[in-house]
């Protein structure tokens, strides 16, 4: 009996991964052909020929052969890094402080609401003629980006905080400090971690649009560079470097919010 | 019943010592949400290993007068006293089992029976010692690791009850605990309630809408009614114990049950052709 579950299993993986294999392979082969029907230099195709290599040559060159690139990659890592944590260290606390305080959540929630909606990219130009070119207004950018969706989920969530358990809390005779601890944030933690997960696909954008508009940096210059040479093999490759970061960042997200809202999902 | 309590070995010499004294004492309460008044001049007294139960129809503002000798809920007018202090927020030797169990979903059996003592500052070795101890009381052995999602109704509640008994409070507030569990379930906890006071007597005060199980489990049953309500009668029960199916069967359960049951149909039509 197991023997034919497992079995039937097997065949259901089976299928399942030949299925995804088969697409990509099928994605791959149209992008080759698109690019080798048109002119090559310009619609790099996904692997070319000896006259014009198209975008995995110019991955393989970037990753193994380029010094330079492999410092843009990691300057690009660390301006997204520093400003996505920024946000979630700002937007998690700030949170759980609004859904506490009522009058801190009317007072603040217009605003919330407006900055939520306005389209960050808008505010680029302000940021730099205010602040400059240097790191930190690239920061406050992608910061700007990843910190509303984290803010108004796990506002969202502290929210939804059942007040039976903070009347539980109060009868066991809790502290505030205990009953954040205790409720509000493990309460709170699988809806800030869906903002997270939402924002990083957020942040990501800004990171690219940072590195565009204010003084040009990391993958940013590296697409500008390229695309400015009509190299277009070099735009695509570091395009599937971006693809590639965004699905790493959300990956990781959705797992730890897998991990951490087991319980949300069954509860009543 | 009160002779079972009497054989067991005291758990609190001191307050034995002075027979008689009430354990909490309620003078003259009130309590209203604007101008909406839940109850009025509540006077009761609830002595040392009693269990009193407070039975009245729904809104009449039982579970509410159960918040207010916690402490969770501020009074309008008169005063709870516990043991001779007044109650204005939860105090230390009382717990609370909720009729929405109150279990946190996140944790395990062991955590949540855990949350009190941990509150309390209680050592690591001493909770390691209590939590097991109380899920066995409750009959969850074997559960430890479950998540409340994973148990019954009824199997929530016993853990709920652990959790409150494992502080060793020397009150148990009861809020309508076996309102949310099935019909027979609530029996089997019932009379496995009794049985675990009387292995472990304390002062008990139980909020029901059923009149069954007011009678069942009350040394005294108190019968609030009227809007604003107060305590229309205060009914001794004097079965005797120790109270189990039979005492379902007895002629005197029946007589208070049909009893309070008079009473307080003639306010339900009352108010049922009120809102009609």
């Amino acid at each position: 009996m197991n023997k034919v579950i497992s079995l039937v299993n097997s065949d259901r993986t089976l299928v399942r991964w030949s299925t995804v294999i088969i697409s990509l392979l099928l994605g791959a082969a149209i992008w080759e052909a698109v690019g080798m029907s048109f002119n090559q230099a310009f619609m790099a195709p996904l692997i070319g020929n000896e006259e014009h290599p198209g975008t995995l040559p110019r991955l393989y060159v970037y990753f193994f052969d380029d010094e330079e690139y492999l410092l843009s990659l990691v300057q690009s890592i660390q301006l997204f890094s520093t400003g996505f944590v920024l946000a979630l260290l700002v937007a998690i606390p700030m949170g759980i402080v609004m859904a506490r305080l009522i009058t801190l959540r009317i007072a603040l929630e217009n605003y919330i609401l407006a900055l939520y909606v306005t389209p960050m990219i808008a505010l680029i130009p302000f940021i730099l003629s205010i602040l400059g070119f240097d790191f930190w207004p690239k920061v406050l950018v992608v910061f700007l980006f990843a910190f509303f969706p984290i803010l108004y989920n796990t506002l969202e969530g502290a929210r939804s905080v059942k007040p039976e358990l903070i009347e539980v809390a109060r009868s066991f005779r809790s502290s505030e400090l205990a009953i954040w601890r205790d409720i509000l944030i493990p309460y709170t933690l699988p809806y800030a971690l869906t903002g997270i997960r939402q924002a990083s696909g957020r942040a990501l954008v800004g990171m690219v649009a940072a590195e565009f508009f204010l003084s040009t940096s990391g993958l940013g210059e590296e697409l500008i560079t390229a695309s400015r040479n009509f190299d277009m093999a070099g735009v695509l490759a570091t395009i599937l470097v971006i693809t590639g970061l965004g699905i790493t960042f959300m990956r990781i997200a959705q797992a730890v919010e897998k991990k951490y809202s087991a319980w949300r999902g069954v509860d009543r | 019943m009160n002779d079972i309590s009497e054989q067991l070995p005291d758990q609190d010499a001191e307050a034995a010592a002075e027979p008689g004294q009430a354990r909490i004492e309620i003078t003259g309460l009130g309590k209203s949400y604007g101008s909406l008044q839940v109850f009025k001049d509540i006077n009761l007294n609830f002595g040392e290993r009693e269990i009193v139960t407070i039975v009245g129809p729904s809104g009449c503002g039982k579970t509410t007068l159960l918040r207010c000798i916690d402490g969770l809920l501020p009074v309008n007018e008169g005063a709870v006293q516990i043991d001779g202090d007044e109650i204005a927020q939860p105090r230390e030797g009382v717990a609370m089992v909720f009729q929405h169990f109150g279990l946190f979903p996140w944790k395990t059996v062991e955590q949540n029976v855990a949350y009190g003592l941990k509150l309390a500052g209680v050592s690591k070795s001493e909770i390691q010692k209590k939590v097991p101890e109380y899920i066995t009381l409750v009959g969850l052995g074997g559960f430890e690791t479950s998540y409340p999602y994973e148990l019954s109704g009824g199997m929530q509640q016993r853990c709920g009850l652990a959790r409150a008994l494992a502080t060793e409070p020397h009150v148990l507030l009861m809020d309508e605990p076996f309102a949310a569990v099935d019909a027979q379930t609530r029996e089997i906890l019932q009379f496995e309630l009794l049985r675990i006071w009387a292995l472990r007597p304390m002062t008990m005060v139980f909020v029901t809408h059923s009149i069954e199980e007011a009678v069942l489990m009350g040394d005294r049953v108190v019968v609030l009614k009227g809007r604003p309500s107060s305590v229309f009668e205060i009914i001794e029960v004097n079965l005797p114990g120790p109270r189990d199916r039979s005492t379902l069967g007895h002629p005197r359960f029946a007589e208070i049950r049909e009893h309070v049951w008079s009473t307080l149909m003639d306010e339900a039509r009352a108010a049922e052709f009120e809102v009609n």
